[in-house]
């Protein structure tokens, strides 16, 4: 008999996911993926002047508000049809940059390295041990004797005060942790590390974005920080760049190899079949072709043979998410009518919409990306996939996995870091030659529609407007948890997570940990993608086995 | 040197009154002038990223809608011992509460002394951006008593003129200033 367990909600997520899963013979045999809080922020939206929209899209979350208010920016810009100038598209990017560097540091240490790092056992370890470990890892500093030491008595104070603040609700001393306490060890320690380094590195995104969070710079037609272009802000930035670059190097990807070399077995753990990116960051040129992160789609794992992406081939599903009627649209002609019935796995039970391309479920983010971008033969990520591949002595194949993913996060992390570098310089280059246009004027049309692609850390965003009479007549935002996250479609077939799930081993049905390192994996974040219906509620932390 | 205090408005404005705290923020930038050991900031939907300020600051007074249970505008003052009782305080959508980054900030050593400054809600579902009348009656209490506590932790201010009415806004086919 098959047994079920709910987690509700997936704690360090940014809002509310509820994850349910059969199990029986010690696997994952069935699994529903559901959000519980209301998504509406369309209806806010329509009659206002469009271009106040990104000023309110990247409200909709304290996360990822710069990628909110650039697709709606360049939604918008493609209603009016304006062309950016150089310089905006250089800082578009920069900013954007930033937002990949550190959102990935933040999730691979605070919000995924705690389901593979047991941090208790990290007080057994061994600092001189730990110290020669590290050095023999990577050359980053604060690696001494003395200095694991003093981690240790720090991480000593908040277990026996009873505090673990963010390290309670773990499962420590669970079998399925691997790591010998020195590498638990090095691994806190570069959690507290990393604490220090997205501090600085949020830094970045108030240089050329006048605040963090939530950014004002950007504009329809182009950015306003004409002012901050100039050699000692452009400096600032590229000191707090060249910090983080180091971090990512030296600390970042010798970590992630470090922790990967244990975890081997979840290469064949946690896969999907099918891969979708609209590619990001706009080089010279037409788009899609001129996107540094290339765009392109992938089904059953063909990545050899990536497929061009073509907008009208996405549908938004309704038939088992709390909407009115089962009827699936494509985004442009989307509607938000919320019917909550009641949670039913069988029937209804998602507040997230179901989207699929050409009628299947698609994984974005991270994996996607990198995938699609091996599969076209971009250079630096052939060369840093193989690299991984290499050290980590795995298979291509192992790549369509949660290990996978989650290496695919810190490889482009890497290759994201490295060409900021060239667009710094291109926009140094540009100012010299005395190049410092950042606005194209434009003219609001009286009707148009827009859409925005972008591939943001989490996945691939689309925001699409309606303009009517100079104001927003309709607004839809597909955002990349939807598409990870969604529940079943009309054919009935799983989401990417759900589909991820089944086949996972299950050591202990009391402390799902194991389900907890895929969907981590994805890296949810759905605080857009639905919002609150019941805010009152007091429970942290709550789950049922049945 | 003086005691660096940050004043952090915290919310959702899109959610009507969970974004008081940034509405008070508003408030306090458009119509004082404080001494240069105050800082002022909409943090939005508190989360990691505000881990950098907060470190920085010596006092920090959060603004907030905080659900107790009294009466739309009543307003509270919570102090550190009260927010690890974790109670009513914020579970919304935040990616992490205040209870979790000061512990963040804890562990890096530089935990400010923490108070906040909270008024009950009476509406913060989806969606609008203008507070409900109830909350916008007692905006000016909330203010006066947040720049009490700014005061109280060493800060100073004066109060600015009213400002000018801006005019229309610019067409689409001039550079935005």
């Amino acid at each position: 008999m098959a047994q079920r367990i709910i987690v509700d909600p997936i704690t360090r997520i940014e809002g509310h996911l509820r994850i349910e899963v059969e199990v029986a013979n010690g696997k994952v045999s069935n699994a529903w993926s559901s959000s519980t809080l209301f998504r509406g922020l369309e209806l806010i939206l329509q009659g206002r002047d469009p271009r106040d929209a990104w000023l309110i899209t990247q409200r909709a979350c304290g996360v990822c508000t710069y990628v909110h208010g650039l697709s709606s920016v360049r939604c918008v810009d493609d209603a009016v049809h304006v062309t950016i100038p150089e310089n905006a598209r250089l800082i578009r990017n920069l900013l954007m940059g930033v937002q990949f560097l550190h959102d990935h540091l933040v999730h691979f240490y605070h919000l995924h390295a705690l389901d593979w790092v047991d941090v208790v056992s990290a007080l057994k370890a061994d600092p001189a041990k730990a110290s020669k470990i590290a050095n023999q890892v990577s050359p980053a500093g604060n690696s001494g004797t003395s200095d694991f030491k003093a981690v240790q008595a720090r991480l000593r104070k908040f277990v026996d005060s009873g505090q673990l603040g963010i390290f309670t609700n773990g499962y420590w001393g669970h079998p399925a942790y691997k790591l010998p306490p020195e590498v638990n060890l090095i691994a806190t320690a570069h959690y507290l590390e990393a604490l220090r380094q997205q501090a600085r590195t949020a830094r970045m995104h108030a240089v050329f974005g006048g605040k963090n969070p939530h950014v004002q710079s950007l504009v329809v037609g182009g950015v306003t920080c004409a002012a901050d272009l100039n050699p000692d802000r452009i400096s600032e930035f590229l000191y707090l760049h060249k910090e983080t670059k180091a971090f990512v190097d030296n600390v970042y990807i010798p970590d992630l190899l470090a922790v990967a070399g244990f975890y081997k077995d979840w290469g064949a753990i946690g896969g999907t079949s099918n891969f979708l990116c609209y590619g990001e960051f706009p080089q010279q040129g037409k788009e899609p072709d001129s996107l540094f992160l290339p765009r392109g789609a992938i089904f059953k794992r063909e990545v050899a043979k990536v497929q061009g992406v073509d907008v009208a081939k996405i549908s938004e599903h309704v038939k088992h998410s709390w909407y009115e009627g089962d009827q699936a649209k494509n985004p442009a002609q989307g509607e938000t009518r919320p019917a909550f019935t009641k949670m039913d796995t069988n029937d209804r039970y998602s507040w997230m919409k179901a989207p699929r391309y050409n009628g299947e479920p698609m994984e974005v983010g991270p994996l996607a990306r990198v995938l699609v971008a091996y599969g076209k033969g971009h250079g630096p990520t052939k060369k840093a996939v193989d690299g991984v591949l290499k050290k980590l002595n795995i298979p291509v194949t192992a790549l369509f996995s949660t290990l996978g993913r989650t290496a695919a996060r810190a490889i482009e992390t890497q290759i994201i870091a490295d060409a900021m570098d060239g667009w710094i310089m291109e926009l140094v280059e540009n100012l010299k030659s005395g190049n410092d246009k950042t606005f194209t004027p434009y003219e609001m049309p009286e009707e148009s529609t827009g859409v925005g692609l972008n591939d943001v850390p989490r996945g691939a965003l689309g925001h699409w407007v309606e303009v009517k009479g100079k104001k927003i007549h309709n607004y839809q935002l597909v955002v990349p948890s939807t598409w990870n996250l969604g529940p079943r479609c009309g054919a009935d077939k799983p989401g990417p997570v759900e589909q991820a799930l089944i086949g996972t081993p299950i050591a202990d049905p009391k402390r799902p940990l194991e389900i907890l390192r895929t969907v981590h994996s994805f890296d949810p974040c759905i605080a857009c993608g639905v919002h609150v219906i019941d805010p009152a509620s007091n429970e942290v932390y709550k789950f049922r086995v049945s | 040197m003086a005691e660096q205090i940050l004043v952090l408005g915290v919310g959702n404005i899109l959610l009507r009154d969970e974004g008081v705290g940034v509405r008070v923020v508003e408030r306090l930038t458009e119509g004082y002038r404080f001494s240069t050991n105050v800082t002022l900031l909409d943090g939005g939907t508190l989360g990691l990223r505000l881990l950098d300020p907060i470190t920085q600051a010596d006092r920090l007074i959060v603004v907030d809608a905080v659900q107790w249970g009294g009466e739309p505008g009543t307003l509270y003052r919570l102090q550190a011992d009260d927010l690890n009782r974790r109670l009513t305080f914020k579970n919304s959508i935040h990616q992490l509460d205040l209870v979790e980054t000061l512990a963040y900030a804890d562990m890096l050593g530089c935990r400010p002394e923490a108070l906040v400054v909270g008024i009950e809600p009476a509406d913060i579902s989806p969606w609008g951006l203008e507070l409900t009348p109830k909350i916008a009656a007692a905006l000016d209490r909330l203010v006066a008593a947040v720049l009490a506590e700014i005061e109280a932790a060493g800060g100073s201010f004066t109060a600015l003129p009213e400002p000018l009415d801006p005019g229309p806004r610019a067409p689409t086919d001039q550079v935005p200033l």
